[in-house]
């Protein structure tokens, strides 16, 4: 239910640069090379792999290298942190009554202690 | 009995359970019942207290190895009708302390009706101010963060 402020934190830092937002908004595209994605960034490679350490040390995307060329990919497990926290509230207390929707329908659980 | 609900604060579900009155609210005040359904599997649940009348303690403890187990909900119950309504809050403690919930504080209201085709079920939870609703403000969100999640959810969505 509730998450560590840290780990929320850290994830806000990495969304707070425009940059690292367009970064992300490509990725959702699907998966890119760090040397396509500097292209559309207006800065040097040393400068914008920064932003990559930022991204992929938040836990927001992973990379693979293979060969000479790394890859970017984005964790979508990890943006359920930044989920809005009522929206958040919202899906516990749906899903919470789902299972008991489920737990009180369900025959198989009539009978057992 | 409170029908206020503030939309950037609370929530609301109303469902139709296809089960008796009676059943659903056993669910709900029998720790082994409720147990089973309070926490998603594969999280264990353990009910520590459930003392359904106003003033009774409800706490419960959630364990990932069915050994080791964290604090989960530490709350009272403020009303108690039976087969009726439930209404308990974590803003204050199952020994009655004042508490800072984390990771928000709320009062939740449960009502159980009959209905034609077996219970209807509602729950109002009202919401205090989390803190970390302010963290939008300080990192230059504009839009908040309900701005920020539709943009993720764009992101993601354009990709499927």
């Amino acid at each position: 239910m509730a998450q560590c402020p840290a780990e929320l934190d850290g994830v806000f830092l990495a969304l707070a640069d425009p940059t690292r937002r367009a970064v992300i908004h490509r990725l959702g595209r699907g998966p890119a090379s760090v040397s396509d994605l500097a292209g559309a960034a207006t800065m040097t490679l040393p400068s914008f792999m920064k932003h990559v350490r930022v991204l992929e040390s938040n836990g927001l995307i992973h990379t693979v290298k293979s060969g000479r060329v790394r890859t970017c990919l984005l964790n979508r497990e990890r943006f359920a942190v930044v989920e809005d926290w009522l929206a958040r509230q919202r899906r516990l207390w749906d899903e919470r009554t789902d299972r008991l929707e489920q737990f009180v329908t369900d025959p198989k659980e009539e009978n057992t202690p | 009995m409170n029908p206020e609900l503030d939309p950037e604060l609370d929530l609301g579900i109303d469902r139709v359970i296809r089960a008796p009155r009676k059943v659903v609210w056993d669910a709900w005040t029998d720790p082994d019942s409720l147990a089973r359904w309070w926490i998603p599997a594969p999280t264990v649940c353990r009910v520590d207290r459930l003392e359904v009348r106003p003033g009774g303690g409800f706490v419960t403890r959630m364990s990932d190895d069915g050994v080791a187990f964290a604090p989960h909900v530490d709350a009272c119950f403020l009303v108690v009708e039976e087969f009726e309504r439930l209404v308990f809050t974590n803003t204050v403690d199952s020994r009655w302390r004042p508490a800072n919930p984390e990771p928000v504080a709320m009062t939740a209201e449960v009502v159980f009706a009959d209905h034609a085709d077996g219970t209807d079920y509602r729950v109002v939870v009202r919401h205090g101010d989390p803190a970390a609703r302010d963290l939008h403000a300080e990192l230059g969100f504009a839009d908040g963060w309900g701005g920020v999640t539709d943009q993720l959810a764009r992101f993601v969505e354009s990709a499927r």
